[in-house]
């Protein structure tokens, strides 16, 4: 009889661990923002732990909920294709570490903004698995508008662009990005990525 | 639905024959066209800069101006104004622009929303003590009201941005917004002939109040301006990309 309990709880166990990724995915794109919003806004303005830089402490987390290989990947645009595998891995380590950094630079010290959420929107109805979701933040007496376009992969929604005041952050990137490939392609972008996480300082 | 079946085999016969040919003539790899497709929201706006080199130094000429005599200005006003006094006089300024506003609302044809932006005037002005308390933030229906202008105005008139200009002090803009910059000076209440009006409203004081509000803008373009530039590769482009986004978002609001 105890056998056959600990088999179960084997049996329990291992399709609980299997089973893991999928349950932590959130049900829909504004429980999943929400999720990685509080998360990141619960670290951001934790005092207790200021003496760690503020990029490093947020990465797990938006590791977790942005997908950095999309975001490359359209970052770079069309040449994307002409990168090697290889290219194409170091860029998106570089560039996951410069959005990472960029985004902890937009976070100053001081009250905790709030956010309000409004209904998601289906920007091209070719396509439904993308939604962008707009967001109001309420951040020292002024608003600004934040619209976070999210993606449902295989099993999860996840963050691929963010759009703060009508500007896409995708789109800033491919901007300066796409004159560089242009030039000296993926050698160029990649030697400017590294270059530009050279001279900035994590926060 | 059963046409595009045939369309479709058609189509794969046609691609898989053309297939070994590609090979064979050994062509350069070609983006693929799905993942081209897929990226097409984000393919570059084209841009017009045909004033590039001239721009970059105005840009350059005006990071200089930046860096070594307005950020001062504007740290100073940081540290010797306390938040809510610059709070307060932001405020002030901003519900004084309410005659470029209600105008541009107008001349966009958006009727209901200059309702509005009379409505949040009387609030803050009556309630807010001329304007320097924002009190319509508590007011839902006025609390996030776009900012119009001229500029926006002419965008919807469907005029096109133009060729993108950097001014000496001014910065990032288009030919568009640069005419719409005269036409809100000449709305703004703070460029009204009163003087025959109001006596003590002289060149003396017109200047002061003309300086209280270019530093009271400081802290807040500087912060817009860092968070742009800051981590870019390229500061000239990310500014410029930025400032095109922005105001083609504004018109579309």
């Amino acid at each position: 009889m105890n056998l056959r309990l600990l088999k179960i709880a084997v049996l329990t166990a291992v399709f609980s661990a299997l089973r893991l990724p999928a349950a932590e995915c959130a049900a829909d794109s504004h429980e999943m923002l929400k999720g990685a919003v509080n998360e990141v806004l619960a670290i951001a303005y934790d005092g207790s732990a200021a003496s760690t830089p503020l990029s490093q402490r947020v990465r797990p987390v938006l590791e977790k909920y942005f997908n950095f290989e999309v975001i490359t990947r359209k970052a770079i645009g069309p040449g994307w294709s002409q990168f090697t595998p290889e290219q194409q891995a170091s860029a998106v380590t570089l560039f996951t570490e410069v959005v990472i950094r960029n985004y902890a630079d937009r976070f100053e010290a001081g009250d905790r903004p709030g956010i309000t959420y409004s209904a998601e929107v289906v920007p091209d109805p070719k396509r439904p698995i993308v939604r962008d979701v707009p967001t109001t933040i309420n951040y020292a007496g002024k608003k600004y508008s934040v619209v976070y376009r999210v993606e449902k992969g295989a099993e999860c929604w996840r963050i691929v662009d963010v759009k703060i005041e009508g500007v896409s952050m995708i789109a800033n990137w491919r901007a300066q990005l796409n004159p560089l490939f242009q030039h000296g392609g993926a050698p160029e972008v990649l030697a400017s990525l590294k270059q530009n996480l050279s001279n900035s300082v994590a926060k | 639905m059963n046409t595009r079946i045939p369309l479709l085999l058609t189509f794969s016969l046609l691609v898989a024959a053309a297939a070994p040919l590609a090979l064979a003539q050994k062509t350069p790899a070609a983006p693929d066209p799905a993942v081209v497709e897929e990226m097409d929201e984000y393919a570059s706006v084209p841009i017009s800069d045909p004033l590039e080199r001239m721009n970059r130094a105005i840009f350059k000429f005006n990071d200089g101006l930046y860096t070594y005599a307005l950020r001062p200005i504007s740290k100073g006003y940081v540290a010797v104004v306390p938040k809510a006094g610059r709070d307060g006089i932001e405020n002030f300024f901003n519900n004084l622009l309410y005659p470029v506003r209600v105008v541009n609302c107008t001349l966009q044809g958006k009727f209901s929303r200059a309702g509005l932006e009379t409505g949040k005037f009387a609030v803050n002005t009556v309630a807010g003590l001329g304007g320097f308390i924002r009190v319509s933030d508590d007011v839902p229906a006025f609390a996030s009201l776009p900012r119009e202008d001229t500029g926006q105005t002419l965008g919807v008139w469907h005029i096109g941005p133009g060729p993108y200009l950097v001014l000496p002090l001014f910065g990032p803009g288009t030919v568009r917004d640069t005419v719409g910059m005269f036409g809100d000076r000449y709305l703004s209440p703070l460029n009204w002939d009163i003087q025959q009006n109001v006596e003590w409203y002289n060149w003396k004081v017109r200047t002061g109040v003309d300086v209280v509000n270019g530093v009271q803008r400081l802290p807040g373009t500087f912060k817009t301006l860092d968070a742009v530039r800051k981590d870019a590769l390229d500061p000239y482009i990310a500014v410029r990309s930025s400032y095109f986004q922005y105001r083609e978002a504004a018109v579309k609001q």
